[in-house]
């Protein structure tokens, strides 16, 4: 049997050129070398990559090989043209089985091919357009030289977005590399595709409005979300779930805060037969009932049709059917069992060693062709998730590829400008509210705990009520000591910690990756610094490191996010948790059967004010100016009224129709803030003993706020159910 | 003979529907052997949506859409058909042929080959492979193995509603040795299947009280389901109803066929909201 194919040698046994120039850059590497670049390579993908911020959430998607496998341009016209041919008989092939059904009439395909398999979905031809829009083919050179085609991948072509990924990696790490070799940009490959998708929308959208685009994944928790969301990105697509769509009238929308806005072309990358619950798989949560019916309409394009998925069980037919339905011989081969694969420069272990692979190329319909994407995904045959990334060097190969003619400029109607919240997500909005309130907490949580750690070997006053605030919180239950402080670290705020990981990989579409990637960095620190205490000094160094996280974000969230976005509601969250932390931990403090002096020291320093309140009053500690300080003073971040002001202009900024009924009721509380403190200062005995009743009132009246937030903008849709037919759920 | 039918469905939800999105199956379809002469389908509330189409199998399908709350819906079809099918010929060829011509496909076979395949709820299952076995021996003409099929599922089968759902897959209908006619369908669909021998789920309508003289037939108050044979590419499909071991002839109105159940459901839909749900069904098959 013939040996498998070296990459870097020719057919004449010779290396070839391009590749004896990349082995020279990748061994020429300084300190290190490339075990050190490898190193920075894995780095930067903890930080910016699929692995979520979750501990043991296994890295998902493909770890990048630092040697890149390359394609010579020539091979890649001809692999581009084949894959062409294949992508276009496919969709002919598709189109008949949907439609006359001739080859299986006159018996060119056995019935059972298509009947018996799963991918075949009874929904019929949904016109408006072809059924397949993008696809990918996985390829193999085999001990001929010649490559052949082992699964045509047309129902969710995934692997795109990791490409982008390894790209962009291996140029920050690899610059000689580039230097030595430059391969062929991507951007015109996605640039292509945008105007494509544009182009597709339903004729009358785009003289009127941009088409909306949205990009169909299955949440933050399946494994290829990361692909969705760096895609998404890049084609400048709506990233959502089935929750986030609606069908009305016959039409899709996407479910905003500021109501229902159409979505005019729908690229899926979940499963065709979970696209709607109505028609095909009545268990699936991915899809939305009626999308079906909207594609039928005419108002919403999809990429691809569900049941495209079939197409890759025709592999063995292809060179039969090529003639008969395009009149063409069959350029690209479908794989003959048994052929081994060619091996490429892989860094293992010991250095180099050459490793068989598999090739995923990636095309799009363009216009009337098919564009193949210069660049691809070259996988690690056997289990170990190591893609290299593709390169095509540069010799023109980009222009020389067969295009369809260049489109003309967009016609596009004139942008109106927004500074709005945009195609925000009710889901998004949600998760960042929840964000911002969690976040905060974990912040009162370690200050709390800081405070109790600093004063248990001292024996100080003030330990019992802020051990009450800590069980207020539930952070311990009972008196606050070395133990129960101990277990509240490792217990309830490693799960804060990890509550604020989870929503973070939720919203994380929203951030960018350097937002994300010094966010990794703060919470890997943050979480190993509640695991570790061991005594009360540590443990109040842990917490201050946890505080360290809060401001992070905060700092992060105030510098990086625009207005109008989703950061109103984080800011919202932080400042209704702030303001009810601060009403429950003064109440707390006021409470106290002790003298009252003390009680008021503590709520200063509750509320971080100590140094502002000496600033003003020096050492002499009176109700009238303590409570001024931390309840009215507007300008005190720490504060109650500080939060209230905040909360109020956010509140007005989000407005709406029925807007004016919450502001008002902020307006309210400061408005009594100020009465209390009038109280104090007209008669300080009563009204501070009267203080905590009203404190837990007013935190109780915050709860009821973000109820009503909640309700009003969170879209709170009950779940859905099947009836009548075998489904998961409901069922009757 | 001339029925008119009267198809009642309501479902009564104990929370309100925000928004409801249903898919019906309630059309008799136009056959050789069927002709409907009217055929109204009322929904209430009133849908804000409503799509007429045909299935993959050339079923009459509607689609309706409610966007407004609501705790009630009901659907009521309201027909008049007149039935007379082709009574089953006298002999048939062996069933192995047919299998065979099945599995070739081709334009003599292609179409009926479909429902020799599995499907979800009408695999091809070993269990009920073996059960239908028996009624074929080598060489059998098709038509006599299908009618004692269909005499045996009725004999040895209790018809007992309550005991299944229509998630009890075919195996457990074996094991109970009882069932309603859902399930008889899918368990000789499945035996069939396992042999090579397709076989369609047809759903539609009994007559509701018998000809005088004759016992009251099971299933009438309800929908009712059966399986359509084929006997190859020259004689193409008969119905045999295993529930009451008969031929249809026309005490049957057709609204359509699958592959199973789930193809034909009379009335499927996704609704948000609604919390537990209770459903009515009232059937009437009257000589008109």
């Amino acid at each position: 049997m013939a040996p498998p194919i070296d990459e870097t040698i020719d057919g004449a046994g010779r290396p070839w050129p391009h590749w004896q120039a990349l082995l020279a850059a990748v061994n020429g590497l300084g300190a290190g070398g490339l075990a050190g670049r490898a190193a920075r390579l894995d780095q930067a993908l903890a930080e910016e990559g699929p692995a979520g911020l979750l501990p043991g959430a296994a890295s998902r998607g493909w770890r990048p090989d630092p040697v890149p496998l390359l394609l010579p341009a020539a091979e890649f016209r001809t692999l581009a043209a084949g894959l062409a041919q294949r992508a276009r008989l496919l969709e002919a092939a598709l189109a008949d089985l949907h439609g006359p059904c001739r080859l299986l009439a006159s018996g060119v395909l056995p019935p059972a091919l298509v009947y018996a398999d799963p991918r075949f979905l009874r929904c019929g031809a949904l016109g408006g357009g072809p059924m397949l829009g993008a696809c990918a083919a996985d390829l193999l050179r085999g001990e001929d030289g010649r490559w052949s085609v082992l699964a045509d991948l047309t129902g969710v072509a995934g692997g795109i977005g990791y490409v982008l990924q390894n790209r962009r990696l291996l140029a920050r790490v690899l610059p000689e590399a580039f230097a030595a070799v430059p391969p062929c940009p991507l951007d015109p490959f996605f640039a292509a595709w945008r105007r494509a998708l544009h182009d597709l929308a339903p004729a009358g959208v785009a003289p009127v409005r941009p088409p909306v685009l949205a990009l169909l994944g299955a949440g933050t928790a399946s494994a290829h979300w990361f692909e969705h969301m760096t895609l998404a990105r890049e084609l400048g697509a709506v990233l959502v779930e089935g929750g986030d769509l609606t069908v009305r009238d016959g039409a899709l929308f996407l479910k905003t805060l500021r109501g229902l806005r159409p979505v005019d072309v729908l690229l899926r990358r979940v499963a065709g037969r979970a696209l709607d619950p109505l028609e095909l798989d009545a268990a699936s949560g991915a899809g939305v009932a009626g999308l079906l019916d909207a594609v039928r309409g005419g108002r919403v394009r999809l990429v691809n049709h569900p049941g495209s998925a079939l197409a890759a069980a025709l592999g063995p037919w292809l060179s039969a059917l090529c003639p008969l339905l395009l009149g063409e011989a069959l350029l690209l081969d479908s794989a003959a069992a048994g052929h081994r694969a060619s091996l490429a420069p892989t860094l293992g272990a010991a250095g180099l060693e050459p490793r068989p692979f598999v090739l995923r190329l990636f095309l799009i319909r363009d216009g009337a062709g098919w564009r193949v994407l210069p660049g691809g995904l070259a996988r690690l045959a056997g289990g170990e998730r190591i893609g290299k990334d593709v390169w095509v060097p540069d010799e023109g190969a980009a222009e020389a590829q067969p295009q369809p003619d260049a489109p003309a400029a967009p016609v596009a109607a004139r942008l109106a400008l927004d500074r709005s919240t945009g195609d925000l997500p009710s889901r998004i909005a949600d998760d960042l509210f929840w964000l911002g309130r969690y976040v905060e907490r974990l912040d009162s949580a370690a200050r709390l705990i800081r405070a109790a750690a600093a004063r248990l070997s001292r024996g100080a006053e003030g330990l019992a009520i802020i051990g009450r605030c800590l069980d207020d919180a539930e952070l311990i239950a009972g008196p606050a000591t070395a133990p129960t402080l101990f277990a509240a670290a490792g217990g309830p705020v490693a799960g804060l910690i990890g509550e604020i990981a989870r929503l973070t990989d939720r919203v994380r579409d929203r951030l960018t990756a350097d937002m994300h990637a010094i966010l990794t960095r703060s919470l890997g620190r943050a979480r190993h610094d509640a695991a570790g205490p061991r005594d009360a000094d540590a443990l109040g160094h842990a917490m201050a490191g946890v505080r360290l996280f809060c401001t992070t974000l905060a700092g992060l969230a105030a510098e990086n996010m625009v207005r109008g976005g989703g950061w109103l509601f984080l800011e919202l969250g932080r400042r209704i948790e702030r303001a009810r932390a601060v009403a429950a931990e003064l109440a707390a403090a006021l409470d106290g059967s002790g003298p009252r002096e003390a009680g008021l020291r503590l709520a200063l320093e509750l509320c971080d004010s100590a140094i502002t309140y000496r600033g003003r009053y020096r050492d002499v500690v009176q109700p009238a100016p303590v409570l001024d300080l931390v309840l009215a003073d507007p300008g005190n971040p720490r504060g109650l009224a500080f939060q209230l002001v905040a909360m109020h202009a956010l509140l007005e900024d989000l407005g709406g129709d029925d807007g004016r009924e919450m502001p008002a009721l902020v307006a309210g509380l400061l408005a009594e803030l100020e009465i209390l403190v009038e109280r104090v200062e007209a008669a300080p005995d009563a009204a501070v003993a009267a203080l905590p009743a009203e404190l837990r009132r007013i935190a109780e009246l915050l709860d009821g706020l973000s109820e009503r937030i909640a309700r009003r903008y969170f879209a709170l849709l009950p779940a859905a159910h099947s009836l009548g037919a075998p489904g998961l759920r409901g069922a009757a | 003979m001339k029925y008119r039918v009267r198809h009642r469905t309501l479902y009564r939800y104990d929370e309100p529907v925000d928004l409801a999105a249903h898919m019906l199956h309630l059309l008799p379809r136009v056959l050789p052997g069927q002709r409907v002469l009217r055929a109204v389908l009322d929904a209430a509330p009133a849908p804000s949506r409503v799509v007429d189409g045909q299935d993959h199998f050339g079923n009459a399908v509607r689609w309706l859409f409610l966007d407004r709350p609501h705790e009630r819906f009901s659907v009521t079809l309201r027909a008049e058909v007149e039935v007379g099918f082709a009574p089953p010929p006298a002999a048939s060829p062996d069933w192995e042929s047919v299998a065979e011509a099945a599995r070739i496909g081709g334009p003599r076979g292609w179409q009926a080959a479909e429902f020799a395949c599995p499907s979800p709820l009408a695999p091809a299952d070993p269990a009920a492979g073996a059960y239908a076995r028996a009624s074929f021996p080598p060489g059998r003409p098709v038509l006599d193995g299908l009618r004692e099929l269909a005499r045996r599922i009725h004999e040895d089968f209790a018809f007992r509603p309550g005991q299944t759902t229509i998630h009890t897959p075919v195996g457990r209908v074996l094991e109970l040795r009882a069932g309603v006619c859902q399930d008889f369908a899918h368990l000789m669909i499945a035996g069939l299947r396992a042999l090579g021998l397709p076989a369609r789920y047809v759903s539609g309508y009994l007559r509701t009280h018998p000809p005088p003289g004759r016992a009251p037939l099971r299933g009438a108050d309800q929908s009712h389901a059966w399986v359509g044979c084929w006997l190859g590419p020259e004689l193409g499909w008969v119905d045999l109803d295993p529930t009451n071991d008969l031929v249809v002839g026309c005490e049957h109105v057709v609204l359509g066929w699958g592959r199973d159940y789930a193809d034909v459901s009379p009335l499927r839909g996704v609704i948000l909201g609604g919390g537990a749900h209770r459903v009515e069904v009232g059937v009437d098959l009257v000589a008109a």
